[in-house]
């Protein structure tokens, strides 16, 4: 049987090709769409959007050939959200009441108890990832996931504390830690995956980086102390100086670190994926994603701008209608009790706020995803070619949970 | 079995009639397949029919541009048909007549923004009426004890925020329990009140629940008269008889929760939150305040003094706000509206005064220890 299929074309492995077809008009459209659906819902549209943009970014890429497939439905994450509501408001009573008896101990000593939150947000990243690569289909198997929330939060919580402890230099064996755990419990089918990425192949990479963040950072907080120095006391104001041009390059930099960082932390994990022989491998070059994020902050400025004219552009229409003065414009008894001014703003910061949704969701993850996708080739993809259907479907409680809690993964 | 071609047969030279690949859902195996368009359709592999798919079971699934993808309700959920030829694609859609029937569509998109401004509409009622009803019917609920913790908690944070200083001239001490007494007995509330005056300059009173009053220092040196401090304290008893903290804490956990439901992760939409927030818990706050007032006035007048002079107090320390922006978001009803309602329930005093010269005196001296007796106990 088989005899076929089970003769090598090529002796090496051949790499193919990992490609994204998605029409970025077509993309903008959707989240235009939701974005302003959003504001309709007052958010419930979310599930949905989410949802679609899912969709589209799934059923466009395309690995050898074959696009994946994105098969959750919002409904299942309004549902979730919905059960998450449910057993997060106990939870956060108990808070409370816990938190009131360990004040009564000592003033702010409660402070601590955001580290179970801390905790129980890693628990619904884990479950909300299952939940994904549950919804995950490609050649007609799906994609699932074993483990436990819980154990890896508890692994997440002790890097958590490493990193605090290292200032963010362990980072990268803490992500290796962390990939390692859950890709260990991803199957494709019955094909395990696995994560062969290491901590020290990221840090060779990204070392730089930290410097790059830290050093400045550490100038900054040193600085003032060096005004407790008798000798250099008379210096304090040209210390001030030195303190805010650091800061401001701090401000400019920040773009360019984490662009870079990103663009190193996507390459590092994409080349360490397994799937039985499948291997993934990224070129992806360091500063492929700053341009990016500079494009997002001058739109954000664009937009802010815009914003600002209009709000000036309102204020002199009614002054113009009640014959106010242009010097008594702003005056704050003017602008109090001025309801159409006040119902002009928000009408202008809901604008404001849907352009902006837009632009992040265009760049920051369409783009980004493209960019990705197209760095990336796959080799000896034959391993997957007949794997059997394996896994249950996952709830949507985790995606509930990481919602509640304002949390985000991957 | 030859017919069962691997992907390896795409480049086969003659391309067979309708090619369309097949995936069965139970398998990743690429099956290269032709259609026949019979009463239902026949995914045929050569002259092998794997499956048959019912026209009418035929539904959309997402695929890439250019790209048709089908499942079937009868089949395995992940078994799927993916077409590219546009002409086949064409004749297969005009066969299959519900094939979009489980995309949500138009209606489908109708019915979520109805559903959320219906959850909206009740959510924002349940903030207006049922929240602040909540709040009133379960703050009696709320046992003695649990409230003196809170209490406690609030005083330690109070006390780490405003420094720890309580002032204890005795001469002082002993007008400032006069002057609570007095109070306290014609608001008719029972001893286990606590009262202090606190050392910092600045100019406030607080009354933290479970019983506890705290008078600043820098309140009693813009003070003029006794009767200025004893409507202030008045006023804070009220928020003690009325239980305001309690169902303050209750109505703001139940108004951040709710209103947190709305506006899930929209970017940019913490101020929408913060913004609706701060109007309906101001508005709240606001009347709890007047309520305190309406108390302190009416244990003035039981008293015999005048409820105005605390009014001349609250305007001497903020001024007027009138000009101040945003009065919508104010917790305090306007200071001017205050002492105008203060003034007009002014009447001339029947009752003796509450403090003597000598009294006041002392009691403005409160945190000032004497000389003669350093750091007595």
């Amino acid at each position: 049987m088989n005899q076929m299929s089970s003769v090598p074309l090529h002796p090496p492995p051949v790499p193919e090709e990992v490609s994204f077809s998605g029409a970025r008009g077509e993309f903008r459209q959707l989240v235009a769409r939701g974005a302003g659906l959003e504001l309709l819902t007052f958010g419930f549209y979310r599930f949905w959007l989410a949802t679609d943009i899912r969709r589209h970014l799934w059923s466009n890429t395309l690995i050898g050939g074959n696009a994946a497939e994105y098969t959750g439905r919002g409904k299942e994450l309004l549902f979730g959200f919905l059960f998450a509501i449910a057993i997060i408001m106990p939870i956060y009573l108990a808070y409370f009441l816990v938190g009131v008896e360990v004040e009564r101990f000592k003033a702010f000593a409660s402070t601590p108890l955001f580290l179970f939150f801390y905790l129980f947000g890693q628990f619904a990243i884990y479950r909300a990832r299952r939940y994904r690569l549950t919804r995950t289909v490609w050649c007609g198997v799906r994609f699932w996931m074993s483990g436990s929330g819980l154990a890896y939060a508890g692994r997440a919580a002790l890097w958590g504390v490493l990193m605090a402890l290292t200032l963010g230099l362990i980072l990268p064996w803490r992500e290796a830690a962390l990939e390692r755990y859950k890709m260990r419990h991803s199957y494709y089918g019955d094909l395990p995956g696995r994560f062969e990425g290491t901590g020290w192949a990221f840090f060779k990479r990204g070392w730089w980086l930290w410097l790059l963040a830290a050093a400045p950072l550490l100038t900054l907080m040193l600085l003032p102390m060096v005004q407790f120095i008798p000798r250099l006391a008379p210096m304090a104001k040209t210390i001030t100086a030195i303190s805010s041009i650091v800061a401001l390059l701090i401000l400019l930099m920040i773009p360019f670190i984490y662009g870079l960082f990103k663009a190193v932390e996507w390459r590092w994990w994409l080349s360490g994926i397994r799937f039985g022989d499948v291997r993934f491998e990224s070129s992806l070059v360091n500063g492929a994603l700053v341009g990016l994020y500079w494009k997002v902050i001058g739109w954000f400025l664009l937009i802010t701008m815009l914003f600002s004219g209009y709000l000036f552009g309102c204020a002199a229409l009614l002054a113009g209608i009640n014959h106010t003065p242009v010097a008594k414009l702003f005056t704050p008894a003017n602008l109090q009790g001025s309801i159409p001014m006040l119902v002009a703003a928000v009408i202008g910061y809901l604008a404001f706020i849907l352009t902006l949704n837009v632009v992040m969701r265009v760049y920051l993850l369409r783009d980004v995803w493209a960019r990705v996708i197209a760095s990336t080739t796959v080799y000896r993809l034959e391993a997957a070619a007949n794997v059997a259907a394996e896994g249950e479907l996952a709830n949507a409680l985790g995606e509930g949970f990481a919602d509640g809690l304002d949390v985000a993964g991957f | 079995m030859d017919g069962d071609s691997g992907p390896e047969n795409i480049a086969a030279p003659p391309a067979p009639v309708n090619p369309a690949i097949y995936f069965d859902g139970t398998s990743s195996r690429r099956h290269v397949v032709t259609l026949a368009f019979n009463d239902a359709l026949a995914i045929n592999a050569g002259d092998h029919t794997l499956a048959t798919w019912s026209y009418a079971d035929i539904r959309r699934a997402d695929g890439p541009t250019g790209l048709l993808r089908l499942a079937c309700l009868t089949a395995p959920a992940l078994a799927r048909l993916e077409i590219r030829d546009a002409a086949v694609a064409a004749e297969l859609t005009a066969c299959c007549s519900k094939l979009d029937t489980n995309l949500p569509g138009q209606r489908g998109v109708a019915a979520i923004v109805g559903w959320s401004l219906a959850a909206a509409i009740s959510i924002v009622g349940v903030v207006w009426f049922g929240v602040p009803l909540a709040a009133d019917r379960l703050a009696p609920l709320v046992p003695p004890a649990l409230e003196r913790r809170l209490g406690d908690v609030a005083e330690g944070q109070l006390k780490i925020i405003f420094g720890n200083n309580i002032c204890t001239a005795a001469p002082g001490r002993a007008a400032f329990n006069k002057l609570v007494d007095e109070i306290r007995e014609a608001a008719g509330m029972d001893t286990s009140i606590q009262t202090a005056v606190l050392s910092t300059a600045i100019p406030n009173a607080f009354a933290l629940p479970g019983g506890k009053v705290y008078l600043f220092n820098g309140l009693l040196a813009k003070a003029e008269n006794a009767d200025e401090i004893a409507g202030v304290l008045a006023h804070e008893l009220g928020h003690l008889k009325h239980r305001d903290n309690t169902r303050n804490l209750i109505y703001n956990g139940g108004t951040s929760f709710l209103i947190g439901l709305l506006f899930g992760d929209v970017t940019g939409s913490g101020a929408l939150i913060f913004a609706s927030r701060s109007l309906v818990t101001a508005s709240y706050t606001r009347e709890a305040e007047q309520n305190a007032d309406t108390f302190s006035i009416e244990v003035m007048h039981r008293l015999g003094r005048s409820p105005k002079a605390m009014g001349e107090l609250l305007f001497r320390v903020t001024g007027k706000e009138v000009d101040k922006p945003l009065s919508v978001l104010s917790n305090h009803p306007l200071t001017e509206d205050r002492l105008k309602r203060m003034s007009d329930e002014d009447r001339p005093p029947s009752g003796p005064p509450l403090l003597t010269p000598e009294e006041w005196t002392s009691l403005k001296a409160i945190c000032t220890p004497r000389p003669s007796a350093p750091q007595a106990k």
